[in-house]
């Protein structure tokens, strides 16, 4: 089963788009749910994204790519 | 202990989350361990480091001070003789001068001057360097200034591992240890992040020898010793050096108090040359005194003299044309490297 | 004392809070340029930290209303709007900004370091550290008999360090004609000031220097002119300093890029709604000291020069970098 990361539409607020600063975890790493996987960051504010199921991580888009609320970033498959 | 090798499954850490999670294990075992600063409640530290700690531990242990720096890391020096572990936390290590004298005639000499009756177990955390034009109130190192004046410890990780684990030792120490993160690894991205900072991390508690300089690059042919930022230009430096044929060995220091000669000496005897790179002032500084190291120690292993690059002596320019030009980076390295292999 | 501005003085405080808080909108677009949608503060036109002033312009033209080039200024990290008030020359300040070689400093200082000799404006990037210095200056015109006055401003932060403390002792004990604004924002970066600070008010402070504190409600534009223009004439007439609480109000972040989730909810809206130079603007027209024509000249007067200088600085170039070398004994 394959389960998306996306940016969820309230990490902050207003419709800004924000940039993947790290992913805290490697592509193809297996990760549990609620991990911390990645920090996005929207002018100085650092916002987490956590993985909403266990898997193993296949990162869609890279550090310093540019982000919108709902977009997919990454997948886990279980 | 070496370096976890970066691979799938392993959890990555920003140097400022690495700091933070130090910190937290450290308080959940010792009731002792309290953090003081300016803005390390609630919003986290302004580069990161405190995120998280005032959630789990609160007002009580993680305290935001007014700014008030020569009270509270006065009082830090207090709290520390009587008992507690207390984090505090300067700002920018700019900001210095309002309360020098807390630090070195009272942090760095009251063990001394009790003959090592008074214990002051105390961390002072501090923010360097620059780039990003903040001009110069806001982007000095100032490693030479702290590292010279005895009676402190000095770290300055380059990477989240070692901070981790420098930072769980600087907390565990008897001494005062003054931790210096460098916000261009720091893991903020508005402050334009260094990838290679943030690498994996185990999660469990440990800690790093402070005074332990490592080898980050194997090589034969130069030594570069540097720390904090000026590694990461010196990783760059040896892979475009090994682009042309030439193999450099890049020291990451760690630690300036204590400053392992050992270790930068063995190096050097094998390459025979030397490159210091700090982004602290040229003069009176870090750079003179890891050549005097080796200098004094053997001169005859060097097969050219040594050479620095270091920012120059002058406060630090706001205009990006002028301090982008000023700052260590890994041309100038590979240019010292060229001009040693000339003379 | 009558301190009630004459129509001439009315109409300067609002002109110049008119511009400082164009020179701020526009420094504003342009600071967020290349810097959208990732926010890396070394980019763009202008790189670095930002700290704007709006909200805060009364606190500057009621005090500076009162001063000649002559007398002295110190201001803090934030010091846009108390540059402008003061005559600070504008094309070079926004080139300093930009980090231009036709700036005050030819780059070398940035927003933070603005100092102005012609009109005797300096200011620190350090909390606090601009009291000593006012102190001095004042004392230097004091040793060489000549006249002026010299006013150091800063945050309601400042009040807690040291350097405040004995600066004020400093300034009682030789009767020096200073003039201490504390510009109190309510926010040192997102630490609320009665969470750091013992009173609730620092103009209390005074009374353990022995000088008089004086506390203005509101950033009332006119009750700052009244206390300023009280406590200058006291320091002219060699009766020695006076401490000053403004509330005033900071629209923006700390800096720009600033989350302010700190914040209470709502009070920024609340804060906005109070904005001082619309108030003082609709107080004018009820004076009947501006009417809409006289307002829109004066507001495009004012823009067209912002304009003039932003675009000074945009067609002034770097200097060379090893101008960084010059003044420090390399």
């Amino acid at each position: 089963m394959s389960t998306a990361i996306t940016v969820p539409d309230d990490l902050w607020e207003g419709d800004s788009e924000g940039v993947i600063t790290a992913w805290l975890v490697n592509d193809g790493a297996e990760v549990a749910q609620g991990d911390l996987v990645a920090e996005v960051m929207v002018e100085k504010a650092q916002y987490e994204i956590e993985a909403p199921a266990a898997g193993v991580l296949t990162i869609a888009k890279q550090e310093d790519e540019v982000v919108e609320k709902g977009e997919t970033i990454a997948s886990l498959e279980s | 202990m070496s370096m976890t090798t970066t691979g799938a499954g392993t959890r990555k850490l920003t140097i400022a989350r690495a700091m933070a999670e130090a910190t937290a294990q450290e308080m959940r075992n010792d009731p002792r361990v309290f953090v003081m600063g300016e803005d390390v409640g609630p919003l986290g530290g302004v580069f990161g480091n405190t995120r998280g700690l005032y959630d789990e531990f609160g007002a009580e242990r993680v305290r935001d001070t007014p700014i008030s720096e020569t009270a509270f890391i006065g009082a830090a020096v207090g709290a520390a003789s009587d008992g507690m572990r207390p984090i505090v936390e300067l700002m920018f290590v700019d900001f210095f001068g309002v309360c020098m004298d807390a630090i070195y005639n009272l942090m760095a000499k009251n063990i001394y001057f009790s003959g090592g009756k008074v214990k002051v177990p105390m961390v002072l955390m501090t923010s360097t360097g620059g780039g990003y034009s903040d001009a110069g109130q806001h982007s000095q190192c100032l490693y030479g200034t702290f590292a010279h004046l005895p009676g402190m410890k000095v770290v300055a990780p380059s990477n989240a591992y070692d901070a981790k684990g420098l930072m769980t030792a600087a907390i565990r120490d008897d001494n005062p240890v003054v931790f210096m993160y460098h916000k261009s690894l720091q893991g903020m991205g508005w402050l334009g992040t260094e990838k290679g900072a943030t690498v994996p991390v185990p999660e469990e508690s440990y800690a790093l020898e402070i005074g332990k300089a490592t080898v980050v690059r194997e090589g034969h042919d130069v030594t570069l010793v540097s720390l904090a930022a000026g590694v990461h230009h010196c990783l760059r430096a040896a892979q475009a050096l090994e682009d042309e044929g030439f193999s450099a060995e890049v020291v990451d220091l760690r630690s300036l108090v204590p400053l392992d000669r050992e270790t930068i000496r063995a190096s050097v005897a094998k390459t025979g040359r030397l490159i210091v790179v700090d982004e602290d002032y040229h003069s009176y500084g870090v750079s003179g005194e890891i050549i005097a190291s080796v200098v004094e120690h053997d001169h005859a292993c060097l097969k050219a003299a040594p050479r620095r690059v270091a920012y120059p002596d002058i406060p630090i320019p706001f205009a990006p044309t002028m301090e982008q030009w000023a700052l260590p980076n890994a041309d100038k390295i590979v240019d010292a490297f060229h001009q040693m292999m000339l003379s | 004392m009558n301190h009630t501005p004459t129509t001439e003085q009315r109409l300067w405080m609002y002109r110049h809070m008119v511009l400082s808080r164009y020179l701020e909108e526009r420094i504003e677009s342009l600071y967020m340029e290349g810097k959208t949608p990732v926010f890396n503060m070394a980019k763009g036109p202008i790189p670095g930290e930002m700290h704007l002033s709006n909200g805060q312009e009364p606190c500057a033209v009621g005090v500076c209303v009162h001063l000649t080039p002559e007398d002295i200024v110190t201001a803090t990290h934030r010091p846009h709007h108390i540059a402008v008030a003061k005559g600070v020359d504008l094309d070079a300040m926004v080139a300093e900004i930009f980090g231009k070689a036709t700036g005050l400093a030819g780059g070398r200082g940035g927003h933070m370091h603005l100092f102005d000799a012609k009109v005797n404006f300096s200011c620190s990037g350090i909390i606090g550290e601009g009291l000593g210095p006012a102190v001095g200056a004042a004392l230097s015109r004091k040793l060489q008999g000549k006249p002026g006055v010299a006013v150091a401003f800063m945050g309601e932060g400042a009040a807690n360090q040291g350097a405040f403390h004995e600066a004020l002792n400093l300034a009682a004990v030789w009767q020096l004609p200073v003039v201490f604004v504390i510009e109190d924002n309510a926010w040192g970066i997102s630490v609320a000031k009665q969470a750091s600070t013992a009173v609730p008010r620092n103009d209390r402070r005074a009374s353990a220097y022995g000088m008089p504190g004086v506390h203005v409600a509101d950033n009332d534009v006119e009750a700052i002119f009244s206390a300023a223009g009280d406590a200058i004439a006291r320091a002219r007439e060699g009766q020695g300093p006076t401490l000053i609480e403004i509330e005033t109000a900071r629209l923006a972040g700390h800096f720009m890029g600033d989350g302010e989730d700190y914040r209470p909810k709502g009070e920024k809206e609340g804060l906005k709604q109070r904005d001082p130079i619309p108030r003082y603007r609709r107080q004018l027209l009820d004076a009947e000291l501006l009417d809409d024509i006289s307002d829109t000249d004066l507001v495009e007067q004012a823009h067209a020069r912002i304009e003039a200088a932003i675009r000074f600085a945009q067609d002034s170039e770097f200097l060379p970098p090893e101008a960084a070398l010059e003044m420090v004994f390399v």
